[in-house]
């Protein structure tokens, strides 16, 4: 109730005096007078060896896109990526789990985690071409390596900092017990657990295209290797714009879903 | 000793006994699979001891450490000026934000190519890009910090008509800067992480060059102990920027009532 009053109150999105300010035209002005200035610059000054300009980019783009290339290539980044961080968001889960909730587990494997913790998943590229070929599994096996860490590490501090209270509250009716863990620990670790997807998303999909850079046979990470080493530049630029589109929908998707999924949290935190 | 200290070490213990057991997992295996990718333990640790005091080893470290400060040194100078601007001036903020997020938004191998052909020098690209991926963190950690600056702080200093500049060098920058280390802390990492990648192509030397070439020479034992060190290359720079910040905001534990360690 009080919820809907809240919402009726608000001023309706066409009265709100501040939607001008909320499409942001200055914003969105200052990127167009950039693009603008290097398109003029790569015209006057005859850059086109070093710099591609915007309008030949978006040529490029468009047309890659129209006739599938790019598409495809991105499709495939994608497929990757998300089956990458699925597996990380497991194994994450499940282990971080396991380790917050027991002390002894946690003890067992800390020199373990903090051996591996520190070791960038980049730097592995070479030594995972050895281990799985050239190609999507290597990838795979990157994304899930560097995204699990921010899940695994949120996920033991969420179970491990569960109010106590909670636990006393489940016994009372009967929930005790490995039930504890999947009705009290994982739904109250959520918020963190949440937290620590969402850094991995973001993380994921860098590494995702950088691993398709050095050892992919496809994607949108091979693509730009492909077309930069050729000097294609259009097509290299309209390649890194699309991917620069793919990190916002990603941080865009990832944050909605955070909102959906633990709703209770942001609306703690807009009472704040 | 007490019962909580003895329960520590005793966890301490067991965490080290499975790290060797591991170990030993590990050497028992590839001594008996003979695996030519999966070398046991025992081999690496000899290879790693060769090669990490070598001369060409330690050149190759420094080459990587000097594009790591000039990157680090050019993005979190750039990002905390431009961030204090955008902190502090809500208009500033809504004019670069767009670019600024899609710029961020981009992964920085993007940056990689781009920078290659602008660039011809491979040095430069490298330092480019590591900037470049410096720069974000930093930024938003900074506009984070300044927008959290207290009202009564912002008062004060238009109390004391401080100007723009003023305002953000002597009143912003301080009370964003524990704020903005972390961003620092995340960005020291990140530039580790872009020092290798951007000496993954191109000639020269540096630890991801060694790395890279290691692998077309098909020394398995070399990859393994340059991707330890670079491990313990990333814990041992993360251990030190601990002690600088620990140093630097000491005023700052002291005025939040936290212990200085």
């Amino acid at each position: 109730m009080a919820e809907r009053v809240a919402r009726d109150s608000r001023p309706s999105v066409l009265r709100e005096p501040g939607l001008l300010r909320r499409a942001n035209v200055a914003g969105l002005l200052f990127a167009l007078a950039l693009l603008l200035l290097a398109e003029a610059c790569v015209r006057l000054f005859n850059l086109f060896d070093s710099v591609a300009a915007p309008s030949d980019t978006a040529g490029a783009l468009i047309e890659e896109i129209s006739d599938g290339t790019l598409s495809g290539e991105i499709a495939t980044t994608i497929v990757t990526y998300v089956q990458g961080l699925a597996l990380a968001v497991a194994i994450g889960v499940l282990l971080g789990v396991a380790i917050g909730s027991s002390r002894t587990i946690d003890d067992a494997t800390s020199v373990v985690v903090e051996f591996l913790r520190p070791i960038p998943a980049v730097a592995l590229i070479p030594l995972a071409i050895f281990w799985f070929g050239l190609g999507t599994p290597t990838i795979r096996f990157l994304v899930a390596y560097a995204a699990v860490w921010p899940i695994l590490i949120h996920t033991i501090q969420g179970v491990r900092g569960v109010d106590r209270m909670l636990f006393d509250v489940a016994a009372t009716s009967g929930v005790t017990g490995a039930a504890r863990i999947v009705r009290v620990s994982v739904p109250a670790a959520l918020p963190s657990i949440a937290t620590g997807i969402r850094i991995s998303a973001a993380l994921a999909l860098v590494v995702c295209v950088t691993a398709e850079y050095f050892v992919g046979t496809e994607g949108i990470g091979h693509y730009m290797q492909d077309h930069g080493a050729a000097y294609r530049l259009p097509e290299l630029y309209a390649a890194a714009a699309l991917t620069g589109l793919l990190g916002l929908a990603v941080d865009v998707a990832v944050r909605s879903g955070e909102r959906r999924v633990v709703f209770w949290v942001g609306e703690e935190r807009a009472r704040r | 000793m007490s019962s909580r200290a003895f329960a520590r070490t005793g966890g301490a213990l067991l965490g080290v006994l499975v790290f060797a057991a591991a170990l030993a997992l590990w050497e028992a295996w590839a001594r008996g699979a003979d695996s030519f990718f999966f070398p046991p333990v025992s081999e690496i640790g000899r290879e790693a001891s060769d090669v990490w005091p070598s001369g060409d080893f330690l050149s190759a470290t420094g080459a990587s450490l000097k594009r790591l400060a000039a990157g680090y040194a050019i993005g979190a100078a750039t990002a905390v000026s431009v961030g204090l601007a955008m902190g502090s001036s809500p208009h500033v903020r809504r004019t670069l934000g767009p670019t600024t997020e899609f710029m961020r938004a981009l992964p920085v191998i993007a940056v990689v190519p781009i920078a290659s052909v602008i660039l011809e020098d491979a040095d430069a690209m490298r330092v480019a890009v590591i900037a470049f991926g410096v720069f974000f963190p930093v930024l938003v950690a900074t506009i984070d910090g300044v927008r959290a600056v207290p009202p009564e702080i912002r008062d004060t200093a238009a109390l004391f008509r401080l100007g723009g500049l003023a305002r953000s060098v002597r009143v912003y920058l301080p009370a964003a800067l524990p704020t903005i280390f972390a961003g620092l802390r995340t960005a020291l990492s990140m530039g580790l992480v872009l020092v290798v990648i951007s000496e993954f192509t191109g000639e020269g030397d540096g630890l991801g060059v060694y790395i890279w070439t290691q692998r077309f020479l098909f020394n398995v034992h070399g990859m393994y102990a340059g991707i330890l060190f670079l491990g313990l290359l990333g814990f041992v720079l993360n251990g030190l920027f601990s002690r600088l910040e620990r140093h630097m905001l000491a005023w700052h534990y002291g005025a939040i009532g936290e212990p200085v360690r």
